[in-house]
């Protein structure tokens, strides 16, 4: 694990100068998509992508995107990283569709069809949207965004045979080369949070690159920008920056606070992206009495997102508290927006 | 790409067939999880590929790397919004590539005002980051064209510009030449989403002596609760103001589905001590991020409420001072006629006002009778702020007794005791039974919200919607009344369901109506009437709706002739909204009111329902190709359109349009010699021969020409508006400010109850509460009795809680059914774009509880039938274990043509309204309640209704029968 001792240097992937990192804060995050399309107008509107969600939403719990990721395998056996776990890959079906509509002819034409996918509409990438788990009034759901991990043992670059994938040096972004990928799909397969996708009409493989055009500043302009997701987000949910810049509020939250824990730890991939873990309001009684009891099951939580989830909810809990009597907290003005430009500390070090 | 030879073979197109030949070409067990280095070694020396040692961190072949970074690219950005009814208001960047339209990121260049509240940026939502879509889209209507089929069926013609100004200006002249100038209607909506084009045709109606429909009524937005209360329309603070407060309940304001750009202020208030509660009848989206959540029975909030406002008073937690002096809790009322007392019946009380018999009396510490000051018996009309409300005197709030009058003496009770035997019926037991929601967990929300110092409730369209909203928001407004909530920072009750006003008020109005008289109509009463409604509702209902119109209380057009005759509307213009998709009552609107219109017109970037629906449809700019202006009162900026590119096709924007219709009228009506005809209601002529030259000329300084481009109206606008334009000042806010960065607006206003202070977020009510002008109601006060005489027949002197109306009966119709503002549209713009509907099903959806639809053998996505006696819609049914049993929840706004049948969502609704809504109060001269557009009319309510829903059988679903 890459959590640091008291004092210590943040540990890194081996050859990499520094690392980028995002948390996510679940109790800022309202379900809009809006990062979903701020990605997909960047980078996957067409030549193939149009399926792809680099950036997808999903409603936890739930099968997510693609169908049932969860279950299909990938990541390392153990902590050494020596040997992989085997994978699984997708299907079609599996992600959706990119449906296509009949406008054209509905609008313009005299059809007397009703506007609709051209195709039967069986699955989609948002397909479970606000539906959880749970019997009301005590059912309970949450949103999950989530991109590349960009972990610190990419599990996908180990799968290609061909080396095709790769993790940068200066910033620890995980990228398929287009050039040398020859679309195997072996990083589909090892990947356990299914985030590298299959171009059938490039015939390469691709996922999210962390927008590191906009992270280097290489838009007309010449200005640093965060991700496309993040920098779009309403809610301004995302903390992006480098997580060993230990000025920064990733390094607090993360290493300082834990008060951000990785998604499924268990996969050992290691992700720099982390999640402030979701709380709710408690359950209610057949009488509609508010009761003293949690709505989401905290085995629920744990399964997503590892015992160290509780102390997480703990310290979270303890410190809304603390505000809540007057007194002072880092860790809420951290998580509080009172400057959107606070959020992204992406210049922090000369060499990056 | 540099390589193709050498495995082309082993990644064919499809992925099943890829993955099968793949296995079996390099082998099963090397693609589950060997490291592949044999493998890898093999591939290389096939490929001539170099060896590349460790990927982590020493890559060396990354030149590829320029193919992405050659896609962060473009050739120029504009800044624009979007024109929708969403109360979002949120600048864009929008990019351009190649001459077209690429992306749009938000500008989030809002300059922040008060460091201590999160930051305001970035504002925007999914919808808005692929407005692009439309810019471009197959749904985009690029030619003038006329239909060829029947309205709805698609078939058109494409026309020239000319072709179709004729043949509307010849139609328009020919209806004005009859004098039946107010049978041409022009229905747009919401000012603040782009003013300019709101007033394009307006101006033109004006100038023509047509009417101009209302809509924040007809949409059910306006909560009558606070004209009947208040005296104001609606007032709220920008959203930034929840931040501010330590106790915020959304109650049925799904903020975090319907207001995204401002959801970071609820969602954020949670780290700063501020506990949050959700009043939902489902578990909602925004009641995931509440600290608590109740689930009332829907239709029973009024209930909920009064039970909490019993709890605050029984337990002492209300504010004496401020119902002293700021509402009517003190006023006397007789018992033997349920009216107020009038200071002018006491006998021996002496009275200086202008009309004694509308002044109010209170008794003071003394037990002496004490005329209460600043009612309307003193005021000089609606508004008066030469007066103050503020006491030299204590009244006292419980008041039993009589007073001598002429007549002898007459019981009377404050209306605080007539209160508190209201409230005395909402027992812990009444409330639990009647809402569902616990005894204790009310009390104890109650007791909270009670206890908070700043105490602020969000209200939305959820308790809006129902035959007795009034009722339903006086209960609500009752609990920051009681506890002295208004008109400070972090308080009040903000309710935001559709713009009922602009922030550069008299510049847009003097731009949209030049002639100063406005042929103003209440929608739902227009659509009611035109749809012989009258005929089929019960004969109470249309006893009180027609001597409503008979007294003058509420209008109807076209105006009853001499002879006693009233003709049908004939001629209607659409644009910036879908009236014809969004109606209640959609069946007989299409069977009873659209055989009456000979000519509909709708101005429109993409074809939607009315569009379709029409008879010429005009293609207009899209939000990306015009100047324009945008506002809210979710926030206190004002920011531009810009044009990114020029018009697509052949459209043009909305000013552009009216101007040459304008125009196309004055050259038919010159060529025919149509002499000037005067009005039948205004002291004015309508005179076709110059109506261009009017409508270009600027009214204020009388150049000529002046109005001719959008630009120039937009900055008309700004320099007629005190918000942007201080009278005694150096400050204005010119366009060109606008497009540096959004500007956070100067002044308000007197059609705003606080002023903008900077540093502030902006909060309603403190011209009331803080300065002590009088409330603009009758007694001038908050007022929760409403003596007028429908009010007492009704039994709704006091708001108290009834039982919605039955449409249609619980044994036949057991689902009650809900059609909620929803995540992906914005209305019903963005209900047909792809991109949204990928995040989706990809067609209409209804949310069900998963009991219901066990017990009718529904699984999640099974093609259902929703029904009623009024229509049915065929949807695909969506699980949804957070809806209470017994509901069938479909978000609203799908177009007509995403439903087999055409039906739509309203095809179940009736038309239906509430006859109290059409009352003038007092009921001989109406400063208090009077109609007035978007401020005082009856609501298109629509959550009443019932229905069941059934399993659509194989084969017989897509097309089904009628």
């Amino acid at each position: 694990m890459s959590q640091t001792e008291e004092g210590d240097a943040v540990d890194l992937a081996e050859g990499i100068d520094h690392q980028v990192a995002m948390v996510m804060d679940l109790n800022k995050c309202i379900g809009c998509q809006t990062c979903t399309i701020a990605c997909k107008t960047n980078w996957t509107d067409g030549g193939g992508r149009e399926y792809m969600y680099w950036n997808n939403v999903e409603t936890k719990p739930g099968s997510g995107y693609p169908r049932d990721w969860e279950e299909m395998g990938g990541g390392w056996e153990s902590d050494e990283h020596a040997e992989r776990s085997p994978g699984d890959l997708p299907s079609e079906e599996d992600y959706g569709r990119p449906w296509e509509f009949n406008h054209q002819q509905v609008m313009f034409e005299g059809s007397d069809e009703p506007l609709r996918p051209m195709e039967n509409a069986e699955w989609g990438p948002n397909w479970e949207e606000d539906e959880g788990a749970g019997e009301y009034p005590n059912s309970y759901y949450f949103y999950l965004p989530r991109i590349c991990n960009h972990c610190t043992h990419p599990s996908c670059v180990e799968a290609c045979p061909r080396s095709a994938l790769y993790k940068r040096e200066e910033d620890g972004i995980v990228l398929v080369d287009q050039d040398r990928c020859r679309g195997y799909r072996y990083c589909v397969e090892g990947c356990p949070y299914k985030k590298v996708y299959y171009n059938a009409m490039k015939k390469t493989s691709e996922k999210c690159i962390f927008c590191y055009p906009r992270i280097e500043g290489e838009g007309p302009d010449g200005e640093v920008k965060p991700p496309s997701c993040a920098a779009d987000c309403p809610p301004q949910l995302r903390m992006v920056g480098y997580l060993d810049d230990e000025e920064g509020p990733i390094h607090k939250l993360v290493n300082e606070y834990g008060a951000a824990v990785r998604l499924h730890p268990e996969y050992r991939t290691e992700p720099n992206v982390y999640y402030i873990p979701p709380f709710a309001p408690p359950q209610h009684s057949d009488a509609g009495e508010s009761l003293d009891a949690e709505r989401i099951p905290r085995n629920y939580l744990e399964e997503l997102f590892g015992p160290e989830v509780n102390e997480a909810l703990n310290t979270i809990e303890r410190e809304r508290n603390r505000v809540e009597r007057g007194e002072e907290s880092e860790l809420m003005e951290m998580l509080t927006t009172t400057d959107t430009a606070d959020q992204y500390r992406l210049e922090v070090f000369d060499d990056g | 790409m540099s390589n193709q030879q050498e495995t082309d073979d082993t990644t064919p197109d499809d992925f099943s067939t890829g993955r099968r030949n793949f296995l079996k070409g390099l082998g099963a067990a090397a693609a589950v999880g060997a490291t592949g280095t044999g493998l890898a070694d093999d591939l290389f020396a096939m490929d001539g590929l170099e060896v590349v040692d460790d990927p982590i961190g020493s890559y060396p072949y990354r030149d590829w790397e320029d193919l992405y970074r050659e896609q962060w690219d473009w050739d120029s950005t504009a800044r624009s919004t979007h024109s929708v009814n969403c109360t979002g208001s949120c600048s864009w960047e929008v990019y351009v590539r190649n001459g077209q339209v690429w992306r749009e990121s938000q500008a989030a260049d809002y300059p922040q005002f008060d460091e201590s509240l999160p930051d305001p940026n970035p504002r925007g939502c999914q919808k808005g980051a692929c407005y692009s879509d439309y810019v471009n889209a197959d749904h985009r209507v690029l030619h003038p064209l006329r239909r060829t089929g029947q309205r709805g069926e698609g078939k058109w013609k494409r026309i020239s510009w000319d072709e179709a100004l004729t043949e509307i200006a010849e139609e328009v002249v020919d209806t004005v030449q009859e004098e039946r100038y107010d049978a041409i209607s022009g229905f747009t909506p919401i000012p603040a989403m782009s003013p300019v084009s709101f007033a394009s045709g307006s101006r033109l109606v004006n100038l023509l002596g047509g009417v101009s429909h209302s809509f924040y009524d007809w949409y059910s937005d306006l909560p009558p609760g606070q004209p009947i209360t208040w005296g104001t329309q609606t007032d709220n603070a920008e959203s930034a103001d929840w931040y501010n407060a330590d106790y915020l309940i959304a109650w049925g304001s799904n903020v975090n589905v319907t207001r995204i750009p401002d959801a970071k202020y609820f969602l954020e208030a949670a780290y700063n001590g501020t506990k949050r509660v959700g009043i939902f009848t489902d578990y909602s989206q925004t009641a995931i991020h509440c600290d608590e959540w109740l689930g009332p029975e829907p239709g029973s909030d009024t209930a909920l409420a009064l039970g909490m406002a019993r709890t605050i008073v029984d337990e002492g937690l209300y504010d004496e001072a401020h119902l002293k002096e700021q509402s009517d809790m003190p006023l006397l009322v007789r018992e033997d006629t349920g009216k107020f007392l009038r200071a002018s019946e006491v006998e021996g009380l002496s009275v200086d006002a202008d009309r004694p018999d509308q002044m109010f009396v209170m008794v003071d510490g003394n037990g002496d009778l004490r005329v209460a000051p600043g009612s309307l018996g003193e005021r000089d009309g609606q508004h008066d702020d030469s007066l103050s409300i503020e006491l030299d005197f204590d009244p006292q709030l419980a008041v039993d007794r009589t007073v001598p009058t002429a007549d002898g003496d007459a019981p009377v009770r404050s209306v605080w005791v007539n209160l508190n035997e209201e409230l005395s019926n909402y027992t812990p037991e009444y409330v639990q039974e009647t809402t569902g929601v616990g005894r204790e967990t009310h009390q104890e929300i109650a007791r909270e919200f009670g206890e908070a110092e700043r105490a602020k409730i969000i209200h939305g369209k959820g308790v809006n919607d129902w035959y007795h909203n009034d009722l339903g928001n006086r209960a609500i407004q009752l609990l920051l009344t009681l506890t002295g909530n208004l008109g400070r920072q972090g308080t009040g009750l903000d309710h935001y369901v559709g713009q009922e006003k602009i922030w550069t008020f008299h510049g847009w109005k003097v731009l949209s109506f030049p002639t100063g008289n406005v042929r103003a109509v209440p929608t739902t009463l227009w659509t009611y009437y035109h749809c012989d409604v009258l005929d089929n509702a019960d004969p109470e209902t249309t006893a009180r709706v027609e001597e409503a119109v008979e007294r003058d209380w509420m209008p109807v057009y076209p105006a009853e002739r001499d002879d006693g005759s009233r003709p049908d509307p004939s001629v209607l213009f659409m644009w910036r909204g879908n009236y014809f998709n969004q109606a209640k009552g959609n069946v007989a609107i299409e069977e009873q009111l659209w055989p009456k219109l000979d000519l509909v017109v709708d101005i429109n970037f993409r074809m939607d329902s009315s569009a379709l629906y029409s008879d010429i449809v005009l293609p207009t700019a899209s939000h990306y190709e015009k100047h324009d202006l945008s506002m809210t009162d979710m926030h206190t900026y004002v920011h531009p359109f810009t044009p990114a590119v020029e018009p697509l096709g052949e459209s043009k924007t909305d000013w552009q349009i009216f101007r040459e219709l304008a125009a196309k009228i004055q050259e038919v009506a010159t060529e025919r010699g149509v002499e000037p005809i005067p009005d039948r209601q205004f002291d004015r002529e309508i005179d076709l021969q110059s109506v261009h030259d009017d409508y270009v000329r600027d009214w204020e300084t009388d150049e000529e020409g002046a109005l001719a481009e959008d630009r120039a109206a937009a900055e008309f606008i700004l320099e007629h508006s005190e918000e942007s334009n201080p009278d005694g000042t150096d400050e204005q806010i010119t366009f060109d400010d606008t497009v540096e960065q959004p500007q956070r607006l100067l002044e308000a206003g007197d059609h705003w109850t606080s002023d903008i202070e900077d540093g502030e977020a902006y909060t309603p009510w403190k011209r009331y509460v803080q300065e002590k002008n009088p409330w603009p109601t009758f007694t001038g006060r908050q007022q929760y009795y409403i003596d007028h005489d429908w009010f007492l027949d009704l039994g709704e002197a006091l708001p108290t809680h009834k039982d919605s109306p039955t449409l249609q009966d619980k044994a036949d119709y057991p689902l009650r059914y809900n059609t909620p503002h929803g995540r992906w549209s914005i209305h019903s713009t963005w209900r047909d774009s792809e991109k949204m509907l990928r995040l989706q099903r990809g067609e209409p959806t209804v949310y069900l509880n998963p009991d219901d639809m066990d017990e009718r053998g529904i699984e999640d996505g099974d093609t259902v039938r929703i029904y009623n006696d009024l229509g049915e819609v065929e949807v695909m049914a969506k699980r949804y274990p957070s809806s209470e049993p017994g509901t069938a929840r479909m978000y609203f706004a799908w177009e007509r043509f995403q439903f087999p049948d055409r039906n739509n969502f309203n095809s179940l609704v009736p038309l239906y309204m509430k006859p109290t809504q059409l009352v003038q109060y007092p009921e001989d001269t109406g400063e208090h309640l009077h109609f007035f557009p978007n401020y005082w009319g009856p609501t298109g309510v629509n959550s009443d209704v019932r229905v069941d829903v059934e399993k659509v059988g194989d084969g017989e679903a897509d097309g089904g029968e009628n």
